[in-house]
């Protein structure tokens, strides 16, 4: 190889590597979530209801028509989601018009290393979820199967309480 | 008078600088720059996964040991794949790689690649065993068996890993000539099974290009690229033009014992584009035949309706090949080979042949503009018999005023080895006191394997600048 494209060669690969360890960096520091996921956004936008409110509930979560004071205490089940890890399925407990906690009912179990995962990554999804009170959270590095099918099951279970953050 | 002459040998000269500027100003640097951005291209794409894998986080495994583990395995198994793939590129006859440097160079890179590339996917194999038995506290062994049977798509993975052992290492045992070249070439298909057959556990086991993702999209891409550069070149291609070109035997001729040309006929092979020197891979559909591809250069300029090879009986394929009926129907793959003119650098050439690797340069000379005395042509044989086709090389060296050194006499039995007759080498007999000027020559050097490497250590030793050094080696 010529020295002019050998010096272009590696220049390029090495603004490529340097461009995708700065995109995978800044994520990192936002608890590890993945931004392989979309190109402009790390946050999932989690696909409105796909269980028991049907599509009809509208739009996305911060549009839905109900008002937080009228959310009812109680739990209320997400929709069970198949991953080609498992199927996953989490029950939110809606407490004074709040999250007040997300159990998971059933996770990723193809594997030991999808408990493992699981293991981790729940309760950073969890911790997420209390704090932005929404399902609008970012995807777990790592664990994208798991954090995809959370977040999803958890906003059927939303919907279906008519809740919006 | 005397100004007339003058005159005459400064336009000589005003040519033959003009001819000189364009092949060193024009032809070279348009094949570098061919050949620099196919090699940038494969750069870019070991960064591009690399970059895929850091823009997942994948820094982050490394915070724990088991991290660290299972973060090797995945850079290994990304980076030992896409070098994988590009193996299967450099196979797969793509015109450009041909014209930026020549199939056997091509081929060659291949089999360096080999071992790396095998102990990349290894090193995925084993780092990932210890990564995951380390996350799940299982030892290694029992880890093995737990991912066996519960990650999606590890079974059929296994297996390819297994084919891909099977392919790396019959070549190891080929190279050592003990096994067929036929069983060996066969093994070497399992390589696309093995590649298919761990592309399943990448998008289902691997979070990298999970659902969704545009690491996925950019990998199926990649082996599509790869799939449409081997089905259109590898195999369809050849198809097409073994059906359109109709070439049938047309004449065998005994050249001396145990060498023979074969004269083929064909329909319109003008537009293949080939070049003295370069070869086809043939396929003789004769019985018993059949199932041996050979590849031979091309021993007469070819010409829009015939083509001639001229071969040695050397292992059980070639042997029967001098009873070829006439009308046999030939399968033809090619041309390939940049042992053409299109790798020029420079106004002089010099080419150095032993045996039966005349051929490729009786018809470089043949079909290649050569201007008188730019071409020097040194042949190398055991003993007279040994000087295949001398008669038609002494007539086309006189037809282009080309030089002619013949060398006869056995080599050297102890001692340091040379390229020439023991007789030559005790006179020290060098490439740069035959040809003096050979440093400012293309020299194109066909003959045995060990030979040839022979040829460009006394070229390298004459100051030839290794870009300027041409060989086909003769495999099988």
């Amino acid at each position: 190889m010529r020295l002019r494209s050998g010096i272009f060669a590696t220049l390029a690969s090495g603004a490529i590597i340097l461009l995708g360890w700065q995109v995978g960096d800044g994520s990192a520091q936002m608890s590890a979530p993945t931004p392989a996921k979309a190109a402009s956004s790390a946050t999932i936008q989690p696909p409105v209801s796909q269980a028991s409110t049907g599509t009809d509930a509208g739009g996305s979560p911060t549009t839905a028509p109900a008002a937080p004071a009228g959310v009812a205490d109680g739990t209320y089940k997400g929709s069970a989601i198949n991953t080609p890890y498992g199927t996953v399925q989490v029950e939110a407990k809606i407490v004074g018009g709040s999250i007040s906690n997300v159990v998971p009912l059933q996770l990723t179990d193809v594997g030991s290393l999808s408990i493992e995962i699981d293991r981790q990554a729940v309760p950073m999804l969890k911790s997420e979820v209390l704090s932005s009170q929404s399902a609008n959270v970012n995807s777990i590095s790592g664990a994208t199967y798991t954090s995809e099918g959370y977040v999803t099951s958890l906003q059927a279970a939303l919907d279906s309480a008519h809740f919006s953050s | 008078m005397m100004t007339k002459v003058a005159s005459r040998r400064g336009d000589g000269l005003r040519r033959a600088e003009q001819r000189d500027r364009y092949l060193s100003r024009v032809v070279y640097p348009r094949r570098m720059r061919l050949a620099d951005s196919l090699e940038a291209i494969v750069w870019l794409t070991i960064a591009l996964v690399l970059a895929l894998f850091l823009a997942d986080s994948g820094l982050a495994d490394f915070a724990t040991p088991a991290g660290t583990f299972t973060g090797i395995g995945i850079v290994c198994g990304l980076v030992g794949t896409n070098l994988l793939l590009i193996q299967l590129v450099l196979a797969s006859r793509l015109p450009a790689i041909d014209r930026a440097f020549g199939h056997d160079h091509a081929l060659l890179t291949h089999e360096h690649m080999s071992k790396p590339v095998f102990y990349l996917i290894f090193g995925h194999v084993l780092f990932l065993w210890v990564g995951y038995a380390l996350t799940t506290h299982v030892n290694v062994v029992a880890e093995i068996g737990v991912m066996f049977s519960t990650l999606p798509d590890m079974k059929i993975a296994y297996l390819g890993f297994g084919l891909l052992a099977a392919v790396v290492v019959t070549s190891v045992v080929i190279v050592r000539r003990k096994l067929a070249y036929e069983f060996w070439h066969a093994v070497h298909f399992l390589a696309y099974a093995a590649v298919l057959a761990a592309l399943p556990h990448q998008f289902s086991t691997g979070q990298l290009f999970a659902d969704g993702t545009w690491a996925r999209y950019y990998w199926l891409l990649l082996y599509a690229v790869v799939a449409g550069a081997l089905l259109v070149y590898r195999f369809g291609i050849p198809v097409i033009r073994t059906l359109r070109h109709d070439v049938r035997v047309s004449g065998v001729r005994a050249v001396a014992p145990g060498v023979y040309s074969i004269q083929m006929t064909g329909r319109g092979l003008e537009v293949l584009g080939a070049r003295g020197g370069q070869f086809f891979i043939w396929r003789f559909w004769a019985p018993g035949q059949w199932w041996h591809a050979h590849p031979f250069s091309l021993s007469a300029a070819p010409e829009s309706t015939r083509l001639q090879v001229t071969i040695r009986e050397l292992g059980s394929g070639t042997r029967k090949l001098s009873s070829l009926p006439i009308g046999t129907r030939v399968s033809i793959e090619g041309p390939y080979g940049l042992f053409t003119e299109r790798a020029r650098t420079t106004r002089r050439a010099v080419a150095i042949a032993a045996g039966i690797g005349i051929t490729p340069i009786i018809s470089l000379l043949e079909h290649g503009d050569f201007a008188p005395g730019e071409m020097t042509v040194i042949v190398r044989a055991t003993d007279e018999e040994g000087l295949y086709l001398y008669p038609e090389l002494y007539e086309l060296c006189a037809r282009k005023s080309a030089g002619l050194y013949v060398f006869t006499g056995n080599r050297s039995q102890s001692g340091r080895e040379s390229w020439l007759p023991a007789t030559e080498m005790r006179r020290n007999v060098t490439l740069s006191t035959i040809v003096p000027e050979i440093a400012h020559a293309d020299v194109f050097i066909c003959g045995p394997r060990h030979w040839t490497d022979l040829v460009v250590e006394d070229a390298r030793r004459a100051r030839v600048p290794k870009f300027r050094i041409h060989y086909e080696r003769f495999s099988w």
